[in-house]
């Protein structure tokens, strides 16, 4: 019983190197030249020249992470001509109740402000999506009479507005180049109002 | 976040103008932090005793599920060396 498991078990894997050899040798093209010889030291060869061959193409590729470019080192990203941090910033504040959004520049100097309200809505329907939206693509629309492209958005609050508004910069013709969420979280400071009992 | 560098944490980099998957690995990151359920969980006051009542459901069910899983999967093991080899 266990002879025939053994043996199942190196037929299985000659079986294997077999077919990875021939997918190897269906692949790279420097290995064809190579003479056939038995399978099991060739494998590995094969295996080594076709992950040299592979890797060439993916690092002529630009690679993408989705970490920002720190302050401190140089990183050859390039928005519109600008680095990273010199990228005008649009605050989205998503409270519960409305949605706040005001572009400025790198160094926080005023450039557009809108929010739902000024989009002419009342009361409970400044707290939907469509809203926020509407608030996004005036804003953007502001923002482009005062010659801005690309733009990094930070998001501050749990509302209903959060991707919604974002979704409206992206409509009205802004580059989003970054997502930040700066939602204030408190290390136990001030009391919040008490538990709603319903 | 004022004392801290800017841009720095919880932020995420859109490729090719998809925003869609950016916020979703954002919320994805801010999840994997715990960052989400403390603000929605910080909206309003917990009081101490509803804590500490919160904090101990939660161990309990952590355990029971670890529990739970690893009887699973251990029943579920097919491939394993034949118990009556050599009889």
């Amino acid at each position: 019983m266990s002879n025939l498991t053994s043996r199942l078990s190196s037929l299985a894997r000659c079986a294997n190197q077999h077919i990875l050899a021939s997918f190897n040798m269906g692949r790279a093209s420097v290995v064809s030249t190579e003479s056939r010889r038995p399978i099991c030291s060739s494998a590995i060869r094969q295996q080594e020249s076709a992950e040299e061959a592979t890797v060439t193409p993916k690092t002529s590729s630009r690679e993408f992470s989705i970490y920002p470019p720190m302050p401190g080192e140089d990183s050859p990203l390039r928005w519109g001509g600008m680095k990273f941090e010199d990228l005008p910033i649009a605050h989205i504040k998503a409270t519960y109740n409305n949605t706040h959004i005001q572009v400025t520049d790198h160094s926080g100097q005023y450039m557009a402000r809108t929010s739902c309200g000024a989009e002419g809505f009342r009361n409970v329907k400044k707290s939907t999506p469509i809203a926020a939206q509407t608030a996004g693509i005036s804003a953007a629309a502001k923002a482009q009479a005062k010659g801005v492209t690309f733009v990094r958005v930070v998001v501050k609050g749990l509302g209903p507005g959060r991707l919604s508004a974002i979704k409206g910069l992206t409509m009205g013709g802004l580059e989003v180049v970054s997502i930040t969420d700066n939602t204030p979280v408190p290390h136990n400071g001030c009391r919040p109002r008490k538990a709603r009992r319903m | 976040m004022a004392r801290h560098l800017r841009f720095v944490a919880r932020t995420v980099m859109v490729q090719d103008g998809n925003v869609d998957a950016a916020y979703k690995a954002l919320n994805r990151v801010l999840s994997v932090d715990g960052i989400l359920e403390t603000v929605k969980r910080k909206r309003y006051y917990e009081k101490p005793c509803r804590q500490r009542q919160r904090e101990n459901y939660e161990n309990c069910r952590r355990i029971y599920h670890a529990e739970m899983a690893r009887r699973i999967s251990f029943l579920s093991k097919a491939n394993r060396p034949d118990p009556w080899l050599g009889c």
